[in-house]
């Protein structure tokens, strides 16, 4: 819902980043979104993709990348793939755990001429 | 525009002091970056707290095609925003809280019921987020306390630099407590800091016990949650131990405190739990 908000604040450091190197225009764009950021990748895209139309991103292609949840047992260290903030570790059972990957959620590069 | 919750283009806000005429107190920002030229150049100041990498750029084929590697955080403007607003309140020694939930949950009350226990002993000032009207910062002035009401129009949160702006009006004196009292929303408030030294999330019976499984990010962020409407606890199903049972799953170390805010019930664990964070923040 708030994906919007999110949207234009890609454009506005897309702006400045091409602004910075005299860029003609923007043909790509990667942004990151991990699992565990409380952003919903579909709506992002599509906040992004309409407010794109009148931006220095008109002309590029957007592309998301996700990365995936991770958490780490409190109790036994142990890693695992976490796909949500309640999860227990599938080791020992044992709860809470730290989120240690998925909370991504970045401008990776752009593509530019 | 966003059809599920009615978000608009964001950076539209406006910042009301209900104490002064409409005529010639608001300010209307219209965008962010006339807001950056115009009214806040100092913050262009802190560019350099950015924590992301230096651009790399490198040429992939002949056709000056050139891929820029940022690895930019996206939300690291308002997060740099929301750092110089807790330095503020840091350097004041003002315990500043943003109070979160759904609509309806009786977050104006609590405040106006607080105000009126504590104005003597403290100085409280409080800043209001809703969409529309100054309808709850006349709420809370009438209460006793200094307020600003800021409409986000079609936004659906506060963000550090609201904060920014409406703390620059109310001039906040030393030794206070700040209330945000932030959108009613449990989703969009979730993921921006605005520079407070705890989150409050409040929840009433009249609300399933499932609330924090359904809405995790923003129980996950809390410090602590207030369950109010507890005056309603025998005409409706809701079961405190399970949901603190949730809520704890999600966050090991949220605190609650069971009050009605109508009825008075539990308000003292709530002021004995704003003494004791305030006398933290100034005895740091």
């Amino acid at each position: 819902m708030h994906e919007l908000t999110l949207a234009m604040e890609v454009i506005r450091i897309a702006g400045n980043e091409a602004d910075k190197i005299m860029a003609k225009s923007i043909l790509e764009i990667d942004i990151e979104v991990g699992d565990l950021s409380g952003v919903e990748p579909d709506a992002f895209k599509s906040a992004l993709e309409l407010l794109s139309k009148d931006s220095v991103l008109n002309e590029a292609r957007i592309n998301i990348m996700r990365s995936s949840g991770k958490g780490r047992c409190k109790s036994c260290d142990f890693e695992f793939e976490m796909n949500n903030l309640m999860a227990t570790c599938p080791k020992c059972q044992a709860f809470p755990s730290e989120i240690s990957g998925g909370r991504e959620f970045r401008v990776l590069s752009l593509v530019i001429e | 525009m966003c059809d599920t919750c009615g978000c608009g283009r964001p950076g539209e806000f406006k910042v009301h002091d209900p104490s002064h005429s409409d005529n010639h107190e608001h300010k209307h920002y219209h965008d962010p970056e006339h807001l950056h030229d115009n009214e806040h150049d100092h913050w262009h100041d802190h560019s350099h707290m950015h924590e992301h990498d230096h651009n790399h750029y490198h040429d992939h084929d002949s056709h000056q095609k050139r891929v820029i590697d940022l690895n930019i955080d996206i939300l690291s403007e308002n997060n740099n925003l929301a750092k110089l607003n807790r330095r503020f309140f840091e350097g004041r020694k003002v315990l500043c809280l943003n109070l979160v939930s759904s609509p309806g949950s009786g977050k104006t009350t609590i405040l106006e019921k607080t105000i009126v226990a504590m104005k003597d002993k403290k100085k409280l000032y409080v800043i209001e987020g809703d969409q529309q009207t100054q309808l709850d910062a006349r709420r809370i002035e009438k209460a006793g306390a200094s307020a600003i009401q800021i409409n986000t129009g079609s936004g659906c949160h506060l963000d550090a630099r609201m904060v920014e702006s409406a703390v620059e009006k109310l001039d906040v004196e030393a030794n206070s407590i700040l209330f945000i009292e932030n959108v009613g929303n449990l989703v969009c408030p979730a993921m921006f800091d605005l520079g407070e030294n705890k989150r409050v999330v409040v929840i009433s019976v009249t609300e399933g016990d499932d609330k924090p499984l359904k809405y995790p990010y923003m129980f996950q962020s809390s410090h602590l949650c207030l369950i109010n409407k507890s005056d309603l606890m025998p005409w409706v199903d809701f079961k405190t131990e399970e949901t603190i049972r949730n809520a704890s799953s999600i966050n090991p170390s949220l605190e609650f405190i069971t009050l009605s805010a109508k009825t008075g019930e539990g308000m003292d664990l709530w002021f004995k739990w704003l003494d004791k964070q305030a006398e933290f923040v100034i005895s740091r």
